[in-house]
């Protein structure tokens, strides 16, 4: 009858053996998925990461393009107006060149405000 | 019945324990995992959207100031562009300059208006001057005339201001000059230039404003005017 008993006993005792078991491996996958939660999450940065660059280095390129023609459309607008005032000089000259020849001689001499005729 | 178990129902019984164990046990497993796997889930998108918020923020920042540097550049063209235009302005305005200076040495050819002219700058002088003794200098080509110019010039400066003026002559300015005279107090204290350099020099400062307009047109940008 003992014999039985403790056969009994035992099988019980392995039965939980195996239970503990169980649960340490479910207990290990947590703490495996945990350390998979921090991996994987890098991995997303990552290409998050890889595709804003991306997106910038586009932004640059077309950015760096527009500089240019700029460049380009401000040095024509300004050989424009560069002749423009030539051409207004050379229309305009010999006209100032005379009225500041003729104010040179324009004299016209008073006497300072302040002061009357003298009576002798 | 309280009879004791033959030994098949105690087989019986050990199995029922045994399954029972083993089912409390998945039961755990299970409930375990599951959590697990949600606060992975949660653990990992908590990560990865913190990172993002601050990828996000630099990258902001870079178009930011990528935008900046281009509107300085913009500005840049821009005020070169306009300092060209301003440089364009002055040479010829220099230009312009130079050639009345050229055209200054043909007044004094013209006898008739030389003469009047140096009349009107010598009774000028009195006028500014108000001393009783002056002297006259002109350029050594010019004494003859100086001496008749500026004797009519006395007698109408007697008019103008009831003073008298006692001058002297002296041919002390070179030819190279475009004409005209300087005049000196009796005491050799005050000196008045009316020479026609000095004359187109004060104009060439004063008439700017007048210049740029006739050269130039009016200046569009101006938004107050005296």
């Amino acid at each position: 009858m003992s014999a039985q008993q403790s056969q009994g006993i035992q099988t019980l005792l392995e039965a939980e053996k195996e239970a503990a078991k169980i649960v340490q491996q479910a207990r290990q996958y947590r703490v495996q998925k945990l350390k998979d939660a921090h991996s994987e999450a890098s991995k997303e940065i990552e290409e998050y990461k890889k595709a804003k660059e991306a997106e910038f280095k586009a932004f640059e390129a077309s950015h760096a393009g527009t500089t240019s023609e700029a460049q380009a459309a401000v040095d024509k607008d300004t050989e424009v107006k560069l002749k423009s005032i030539t051409d207004q000089y050379n229309k305009n000259k010999e006209a100032v060149v005379q009225k500041l020849l003729d104010r040179v001689v324009l004299v016209k001499p008073e006497l300072h405000r302040n002061l009357k005729k003298a009576q002798s | 019945m309280s009879r004791p178990m033959n030994d098949d129902e105690v087989l019986n019984e050990l199995n029922k324990m045994v399954a029972f164990i083993k089912q409390e046990a998945m039961e755990k497993a299970r409930e375990i995992k599951v959590k697990a796997d949600e606060e992975f889930a949660i653990e990992k998108a908590k990560l990865v959207k913190q990172e993002q918020q601050a990828i996000d923020a630099q990258y902001e920042k870079k178009l930011k100031s990528a935008e900046i540097s281009q509107k300085i550049a913009q500005s840049t063209l821009t005020n070169k562009s306009r300092l060209k235009l301003l440089h364009r302005r002055e040479e010829h305005l220099q230009d312009l300059f130079n050639v009345a200076r050229e055209q200054l040495l043909n007044l004094s050819k013209d006898e008739g208006r030389y003469v009047q002219f140096l009349e009107g700058v010598i009774i000028q002088g009195y006028l500014q001057i108000l001393e009783p003794s002056v002297t006259i200098h002109s350029r050594k080509s010019d004494v003859e005339v100086a001496k008749t110019a500026a004797g009519s010039a006395a007698s109408q400066y007697k008019e103008i201001s009831g003073r008298d003026v006692k001058f002297e002559v002296q041919g002390s300015l070179s030819d190279d000059l475009a004409g005209g005279v300087k005049l000196v107090s009796g005491s050799g204290r005050i000196t008045l230039d009316n020479t026609l350099d000095e004359r187109l020099r004060l104009l060439e400062e004063r008439m700017l404003p007048e210049i740029r307009q006739d050269l130039f047109g009016p200046n569009e940008n101006r938004k107050f005017f005296t």
